[in-house]
């Protein structure tokens, strides 16, 4: 979770830093805009030995590698495939049936799996599990990615995606995992396929020729995961770990671009030639730190500062907790409680919004050359 | 005491203003009004029948240099708090009590500093004894939590002369103060008060002793005298 | 090397035996899909207190569906605590807060094993960020408290044979219960909490054709529903009217922002009429 990367921060610290964060516009501690992400690296192709893998080394020293593994495994048959096969007799009775939902002539989520490695973790531990079922999430979201790793009737892909944070996590890693994920899927070439049909597969062994897993000439591309946060009314894209401090509210949202083929249940509208439709995967919430930040003690009860000892109205309570107080200006106090509805809708409607965010970081990793 | 029941509350009930009432235990602040954070019955004291807490024993003396300046601080404080309303308002508190709970069931509290504590002495080393808390002001406390007593809060005079295993021996019953929450494990008390100390002590042959002096306990058996940090008896 | 002493099964996967639903086949329409209206939530029934041995504890129980073969949700949430921390953690000034949920072995259709599996530390990680934000942790420092669920029933549909991505939306169902069920036990534990923290689920569900636009529903039986598009699970406080758990999964164009916000709305809606049942059952608790 990202409330376990302990920041060392003092109240005062954080009641400074919270003040400059909801100033109109922000003042971030290392100048970014609101909205900047932090400049990063990037490279694909850096793993011979996988079938597509990429590096991403951010400014604040936080590396990560991904290599994508694919394997031929059977397909093994599922319920329905089995009460087809017992009424219809053959392998010849398809269709019909087969039309009833989409996941039957789609893949099976089992087809892929993917491992997120931190070290200093267990990879048990549920931060670790979180950060992975977020990514294998947005992926799957996309109905359309396991459908590409069908191979034939018999057969299929499975791809192993390992995702290993090099550094050690010097802020929440979600961000420069998902952008590292989305490289490696681009890179990603599977074998091109020889033998047709629904015959055991035969592949060619010219490696030049394998076709990518997402093809250049089509839109689709996979998703991108953004950490957004708000403090106060202000909006906050790839924040830093000491701005996670203080956050009100952390988001994990997983956009992708809308592919060429037409989805179902989506009006089909003309695709303009130039702007990228996105389509919104998935949201978290993720628990922000802040929640277990020490609060500060306002000077009023203070006993350095002339308040009377505190010793002598507790004795008479025994069960008075920390004295409540309302909130003072200056004095740091964890937040209590979540999120108006209006803060969430306005963060991801920030994500989304033509032009916004997620446009660029899709445009910026468009722009990595793909070896 | 002056003490009125009024209605049940669940969390996040509102309760009142802050205007009104002061915030006790079970209740909390949110934008300027009180609103319940257990699930209990609401009991609002008044101030005036509140019961005056007079310091028990010597108030420890300050150093003068705090002392200085917190008589200055302190008599403009307590000037204010005089005049300003807070400490007449009413306080507001949300309590589970034992007979409203159908499954009489005892709520858990923690130790919390200045609470008077009964502990038992597990183990002493030359710096501290190790103790585990088992009552906290009157309610006999379900888990267990670890206490310390270092060599320097056994008691407030001839600090430097104190030796750990003449004031405590394991198995002795304590009357403590809770001063810090400690570290990681260990909550942090202090017996620098006359009345704190130990009040139950066994005899190296198994006796149950008795208190005659401010650091003896005698064996009514054998008449031998041990050496401890005698709690005053009230 | 064989094991000879014992009768081993097939060293293959199995599959689970599905059999012929012969009601389905006669009245197949009276029975199949949603029966509730859109905006109506399934019944509920909740008590706190019946695990004595427990600081608090909680039971949670879903009206199962009309369409037979389809089981509710039944949970048991017990709260341990607040207790010191292990002597290896280090110092907290709030109380640290663990969650576990876990399904029992029979709670789905496809058997779960003894260790939780990535789903339920899942599930978990959500049940924590939804009630961390509810709980006020500096009133107790230094201390710990375990919340342990156990899914007895998780919402599957039996009788069908369906697809898998059913489970995803199954999980959603439980979560919005476990984090209802949990808030019931830590008031009965005594745990001061800014709010009483409810879940609900809305899903935006495809219409009996393919032609007729998407609808927002609350609380969703997958099986009773041709597809479902996408969903959304939220953590409530009703009366600070503020969200400690948004989850949204699905497929939903960037351009149809309204139907995201209708899917939340639908979602608070549905978290409000569980935290009635929420109040209530805390109201009779105390009477």
């Amino acid at each position: 979770m990202a409330s376990q990367i302990h920041v060392n921060l003092s109240p005062a610290e954080l009641a400074y830093l919270h003040a400059s964060l909801s100033l109109t516009p922000p003042i971030r501690p290392d100048g970014r805009s609101p909205d900047q992400y932090r400049p990063l690296s990037a490279e694909t192709g850096i793993l011979p030995g996988t079938n597509g893998s990429a590096r991403i080394c951010f400014a604040d020293g936080t590396e990560a590698i991904v290599g994508v593994k694919a394997e031929v495994e059977k397909t093994g048959r599922r319920w329905d495939d089995d009460t087809i096969f017992l009424e219809g007799g053959g392998d010849d009775e398809e269709g019909g049936d087969k039309e009833k939902g989409s996941t039957q002539q789609g893949g099976n989520k089992e087809w892929v799996e993917l491992t997120v490695e931190i070290p200093g973790q267990r990879d048990d531990d549920s931060a670790t599990v979180f950060l992975a079922q977020m990514l294998s999430e947005a992926l799957l979201a996309d109905g359309g990615f396991v459908e590409r790793l069908k191979i034939n009737r018999g057969w299929h892909w499975k791809l192993y995606l390992d995702i290993l944070l090099i550094s050690p996590p010097l802020s929440y890693p979600l961000p420069l995992l998902s952008l590292t994920t989305h490289l490696a899927l681009l890179s990603t070439r599977l074998p091109r396929l020889k033998s047709e049909g629904d015959e055991d597969p035969f592949f060619d062994d010219d490696w030049a020729a394998a076709p990518y897993l997402y093809p250049r000439d089509k839109k689709a591309r996979p998703p991108v995961t953004l950490l957004v946060m708000a403090v106060g009314n202000n909006i906050i894209f790839d924040p830093a770990k000491e701005e996670l401090a203080v956050a009100d509210v952390v988001l994990a949202v997983s956009v992708a671009d809308v592919a060429d083929r037409k989805g179902k249940g989506v009006e089909d509208e003309d695709m303009d030639v130039d702007g990228r439709k996105l389509k919104l995967l998935s949201i978290r919430t993720v628990d922000p730190p802040s929640r277990l930040t020490p609060p500060g003690v306002p000077n009023a009860s203070n006993t350095a500062y002339g308040h009377a000892s505190a010793g002598a109205t507790q004795q008479k309570m025994p069960e008075a907790r920390a004295v409540e107080s309302e909130a003072v200006e200056g004095v740091w106090k964890a937040p209590r409680g979540g999120a108006k509805l209006a803060v969430m809708g306005a963060l991801v409607q920030k994500v989304l919004q033509k032009g916004g965010v997620a446009d660029e970081v899709l445009d910026a990793l468009e722009a990595v050359d793909l070896s | 005491m002056s003490t009125t029941t009024t209605t049940l509350a669940i969390p996040g009930q509102l309760l009142g203003s802050t205007s009104k009432y002061q915030p006790g235990p079970g209740t909390h602040i949110h934008e300027s009004n009180l609103y319940a954070s257990l699930l209990g019955s609401v009991r609002i004291v008044h101030p005036a029948a509140a019961p005056t807490t007079k310091p028990t024993g010597p108030v420890k003396r300050l150093t003068k240099l705090s002392a200085l300046t917190n008589q200055s601080s302190s008599s403009s404080s307590s000037l204010k708090k005089q005049s300003s309303s807070p400490d007449q308002l009413p306080t507001i508190s949300v309590t589970v009590s034992a007979e409203d709970n159908h499954h009489n069931k005892k709520r858990e509290i923690l130790p919390e500093v200045g609470n008077v504590v009964l502990c038992k002495v597990i183990r002493i080393t030359p710096r501290q004894a190790v103790v585990s808390i088992l009552v906290c002001g009157d309610t006999v406390l379900e888990a267990e939590w670890q206490g310390l007593i270092r060599v320097q809060d056994v008691r407030a005079t001839e600090k430097d002369r104190v030796k750990v295993y003449e004031s405590f021996r394991p198995g002795d019953v304590v009357r403590a103060e809770v001063i810090s929450l400690g570290d990681q494990a260990n909550y942090y008390l202090a017996t620098s008060k006359n009345e704190l100390g130990v009040i139950l002590a066994t005899s190296e042959a198994g006796n149950t002793m008795h208190p005659i002096s401010w650091k003896e306990y005698r064996d009514p058996v054998t008449g031998l005298t041990e050496l401890r940090k005698v709690a005053k008896p009230y | 090397m064989t094991d000879r002493r014992r009768i081993n099964g097939p060293a293959g996967t199995t599959i689970p035996p599905i059999f012929e639903d012969t009601s389905n086949k006669e009245d197949a329409n009276s029975v199949k899909g949603r029966t509730r209206a859109p905006d109506a939530v399934r019944k509920m029934f909740l008590r706190t207190g019946v695990t004595p041995t427990a600081s608090g504890s909680a039971y949670l129980e879903y009206e199962s569906s009309a369409k037979s073969g389809v089981s509710g949700i039944k949970l048991s949430c017990t709260v341990h605590g607040p207790r010191s921390l292990p002597r290896s953690s280090p110092f907290s000034p709030h109380i640290v807060l663990s969650t576990h949920v876990k399904y029992a072995p029979f709670a789905t259709k496809q058997r779960r094993g003894y260790l939780r599996d990535p789903s339920e530390r899942d599930l978990g990680t959500h049940l924590e960020t939804a009630l961390r934000g509810a709980i006020i942790a500096d009133r107790w420092p230094k201390s710990g408290v375990d919340i342990i669920i156990s899914v007895i029933e998780g919402d599957q549909d039996r009788a069908s044979s369906g697809p898998q991505s059913d489970e995803t939306w199954d999980m959603m169902n439980v979560l919005s219960g476990c984090i209802t069920v949990a808030s019931a036990a830590l008031a009965d534990a005594g745990i001061d909490c800014v709010d009483t923290v409810a879940g609900g689920v809305a899903a935006l569900v495809q219409g009996p054709s393919e032609d007729t636009p998407p609808s927002v529903v609350v609380d969703p039986i997958p099986s009773e529903h041709e597809r479902i598009l996408g969903a959304c699970c939220i953590a409530y406080l009703p009366t600070r009217d503020e969200v400690t758990n948004l989850w949204f999964k699905g497929d939903l164009p960037a351009s149809e922002m309204d139907l995201y916000t209708k899917l939340v709305e639908n979602g608070i809606l549905a978290s409000a009429s569980a935290s009635k049942v929420l109040v209530d059952c805390l109201k009779d608790a105390l009477a």
